[in-house]
């Protein structure tokens, strides 16, 4: 009889400890997936050249459209909808929130350098650029591991020759 | 005699117990290595230098994913753009502000038949597991 019960004690903790690994490689693998998506919308936002200022020689980002290939890119790559809330078919569960999405713009001096305190968070500039954090929640599989949640933080320059 | 049974039976159940979820680590690191490759393809096309991902490039990814088990004829690439254009002709790049999209497929095998055994029915054939992304052209002619 205590080798049965013995048998379904281990059985229980080595699920248990499957479980939590399988869930923490995950978890892993989703961090830097939210990562890249920040990086590429922050790469995206940081692209829009304001042509009208482009023409009289000042190389600046014109932030609205910034904002918009920010929020375009953020929804691509983590297949969200039109509120930042994830489509059926998308890993996540819980609503990408951008916490902060800052354009720097050719009134600062470069190299600039992007201190933000609250999210610990520091950057130098050498050209315009873009700064994005967003807020992730990881979707747990198993309730073995306790609730994960990121602020991911991504900044991009404007590319030019 | 039932003792030996018993004992059989139980040390059957415990090496399946501990070793069923390993299988689990081959799909992680199949699809981690998938969109590692997807970043690479996107990092580089996406790059002012070049502008697309065409046959060649893709050939280069399926004889670098090669080199970890997969099987180069069953990688599937699939290359757009937000525009609609054509993203795998050197002749035509997409130019800066259009988005390049690249998914890579590779079947799931019979990785996950085993889970049969606890209930779960394992993907279909035709289903894939994919790696991608988009990322916008910095291409400027």
């Amino acid at each position: 009889m205590h080798k049965l019960v013995f048998s379904v004690l281990m059985i229980v903790i080595w699920w248990m400890l499957h479980a939590l690994q399988v869930d923490e490689e995950l978890a892993l693998g989703s961090v830097h997936e939210g990562k890249r998506a920040v990086d590429r919308a922050a790469h995206a936002a940081a692209q829009q050249a304001d042509r009208a200022k482009l023409e009289m020689g000042i190389v600046s980002i014109d932030a609205p459209a910034a904002e918009t290939a920010a929020a375009e890119y953020l929804r691509y790559n983590l297949r969200l909808d039109a509120d930042g809330m994830p489509l059926p078919d998308s890993f996540w569960r819980e609503r990408a929130e951008v916490r902060l999405f800052r354009v720097i713009n050719e009134n600062n001096e470069f190299p600039y350098t992007y201190r933000n305190e609250q999210y610990d968070y520091e950057v130098t500039l050498n050209r315009p650029g873009v700064v994005l954090i967003v807020h992730l929640v990881y979707p747990r599989l198993f309730g073995v591991l306790s609730p994960v949640a990121w602020d991911l933080k991504g900044s991009a320059e404007l590319v030019y020759p | 005699m039932k003792q030996l049974l018993v004992f059989v039976l139980f040390a059957g159940l415990f090496c399946w117990l501990m070793f069923s979820p390993v299988y689990k680590h081959v799909l992680v690191i199949r699809q981690a290595l998938l969109q590692q490759e997807a970043d690479y393809l996107l990092e580089i096309g996406a790059s002012g230098r070049y502008g697309y991902i065409d046959a060649g490039m893709q050939a280069d990814s399926r004889a670098r994913l090669a080199q970890h088990g997969f099987d180069p004829s069953r990688l599937e690439y699939e290359v757009g753009s937000t525009t609609g254009a054509e993203a795998d002709n050197p002749a035509l790049p997409l130019p800066r502000g259009v988005g390049l999209k690249l998914v890579i497929r590779y079947p799931y095998d019979n990785l996950l038949t085993i889970d049969r055994l606890i209930g779960l029915e394992p993907p279909g054939p035709e289903q894939r597991m994919a790696a991608g992304g988009m990322k916008m052209s910095e291409y400027a002619p």
